[in-house]
């Protein structure tokens, strides 16, 4: 397993408390960067407005702060491409009964 | 990590002055229900009756607006992405508040007791002003101005005249000195409490937090646009007309112009659940939803009393008032609670848990299946209540008020459950 899938594993545990999907899933996260020195994730939320504007990135944080110590961990929340129901994966889309 | 990681903890105001308001809106709640159940004998008739407006006031600040003043404070900052102006405003106006609220309903169930009338009018203007100064002071620093911000904008100014027209009227049952008519004014008064304050909240709250419960896309709000221009102008109408004694133009342009902008809100609101990802209602969207249905009907219903002499038909208004404190903005208030608390609590407690140790999802909070017989009690008391008023049956409607203090219990324990998790 790549260094990439096991980041998207570990952000599977972070789970959205109201819908109960995680955040991978979901497809709020857009691209994971990572160099020697950094790990990079790019993510967006469902609305801008969102009450966990703060909450998801610093939960991103923290789990790859966990996983790579030694790492310098950067979480940029974007809007543009804006999250659309599309973005989800197919057992998201059926647990959501679409 | 960058700097969007800790807004949210900035935006929002400490939790123990929203979850202050809440508690305080819950108890009025229960003792609302409490005095409706033991008095349901002296409920009937003309609604300009001590008693009734004692209770009616512990509904619509002690409940309704104490709920909507906490919601507020932590929608604002989250919703137009801006700290709160002031908590320790927020926490001095409570108090404020909730004194003024105490005197005013004592003094409305002993009417003729030696109290002013005045005293706690003043009170509650005051808390007033203090919460529209620290609402527009928030919105001042706002970047992104949206159309709930403007929604919420109007709900202030409505609030204020309001709450104005609320202390000329307790003045006047002092002293009397309004020369039209005090059942004009309190028409003026409850009116704009309803529509311009209350729904203006519900309403411009409802473009945002529906759509993200229900995880809704790609909808237009050009329907909310046309909404908000037609009930303004049929509410500063309103404002003007009351005083007044020839007001026939009210009947005829301002009350259908704001039954059609209550109307367009609701296809704004069918739209949006036309356009939702997440299929399944869970228990807070079939209050909300069941709310938005009895918003329909009570518009019809005040269309209809505008053109019909309701004093000669019993029990009208009463029914009116009861099914819009009961039906629409309880059942909006119990479902919309339902969503906000456990995510508060939740916030609160575990947001900063996550990854290290496992945390419940929202739903398991609270007891859902408890909160569904809510729902139906609740229901069921409405359709009783109605049915009792309209044939003036005094022991179905013993039977009403006792189902709905039932669900306010169950609602209070849910809460206490999710504020313990």
């Amino acid at each position: 397993m790549d260094e990439k899938e096991k980041i998207l594993n570990i952000l599977r545990h972070v789970i959205d408390p109201e819908i109960g999907i995680n955040i991978v899933d979901l497809g709020l996260v857009y691209d994971i960067d990572i160099s020697e020195k950094e790990i990079t994730v790019t993510m967006t939320l469902t609305t801008p407005g969102c009450p966990m504007h703060g909450s998801m990135p610093e939960w991103v944080h923290n789990m790859i702060s966990l996983y790579a110590p030694d790492k310098k961990v950067n979480v940029n929340l974007v809007w543009e491409p804006k999250w659309s129901p599309e973005k989800m994966s197919d057992a998201a889309k059926e647990q959501l009964g679409m | 990590m960058n700097q969007t990681g800790n807004i949210a903890s900035a935006y929002s105001p400490p939790f123990k002055i929203v979850a202050k308001y809440f508690i305080a809106g819950i108890i009025a709640f229960i003792l609302l229900n409490l005095l409706l159940l033991f008095n349901y004998e002296d409920i009937g008739g003309h609604h300009f009756q001590p008693k009734i407006l004692s209770i009616t006031h512990i509904a619509t600040l002690g409940w309704i607006t104490m709920i909507i003043f906490g919601a507020m404070f932590q929608l604002v900052p989250v919703i137009l992405e801006v700290k709160l102006f002031s908590s320790k405003l927020a926490e001095i106006q409570f108090w404020i508040f909730a004194a003024g609220i105490i005197g005013l309903v004592y003094k409305f169930w002993h009417f003729n007791s030696a109290l002013s009338f005045t005293a706690p009018a003043i009170l509650i203007n005051l808390a007033m002003y203090i919460f529209i100064f620290n609402i527009i002071a928030t919105m001042k620093s706002v970047r992104t101005w949206n159309l709930t911000g403007t929604y919420l904008a109007a709900a202030l100014f409505y609030l204020f005249v309001t709450a104005v027209a609320g202390l000329l009227l307790a003045a006047n049952l002092d002293h009397p000195y309004i020369r039209i008519n005090h059942l004009q004014y309190l028409n003026l008064h409850a009116h704009v409490a309803f529509i311009g304050w209350v729904s203006m909240v519900v309403m411009g709250v409802t473009y945002k937090l529906i759509p993200m419960f229900t995880l809704s896309h790609n909808f237009k709000l050009t329907l909310a646009k046309i909404a908000f221009v037609l009930i303004n102008i049929g509410l500063l109408g309103i404002s003007t007309i009351m005083h007044y004694s020839e007001t026939t133009i009210f009947y005829y342009i301002f009350v259908p112009l704001i039954a059609v902008g209550i109307i367009l809100f609701l296809f704004q609101v069918l739209e949006i659940f036309k356009k939702r990802i997440r299929k399944k209602f869970d228990v807070g969207i079939k209050f909300s939803s069941f709310a938005y249905i009895i918003l329909g009907i009570t518009t019809l219903l005040g269309t209809v009393i505008a053109f019909i002499d309701y004093q000669s038909i019993i029990n009208l208004t009463l029914i009116y008032g009861y099914i819009i404190i009961f039906g629409y903005l309880s059942m909006l208030i119990v479902g919309q609670m339902y969503k906000i608390v456990p995510f508060l609590v939740w916030y609160h407690k575990y947001s900063s848990k996550v990854g290290f140790e496992n945390v419940p999802m929202l739903k398991d909070m609270f007891n859902e299946k408890i909160a569904l017989i809510e729902f139906y009690f609740m229901m069921t008391g409405l359709i009783l209540a109605t049915i009792s008023f309209s044939f003036q049956i005094n022991q179905l409607l013993l039977v009403s008020f006792f189902l709905m203090l039932i669900s306010s219990v169950i609602f209070a324990t849910n809460m206490i459950k999710i504020f313990w998790s």
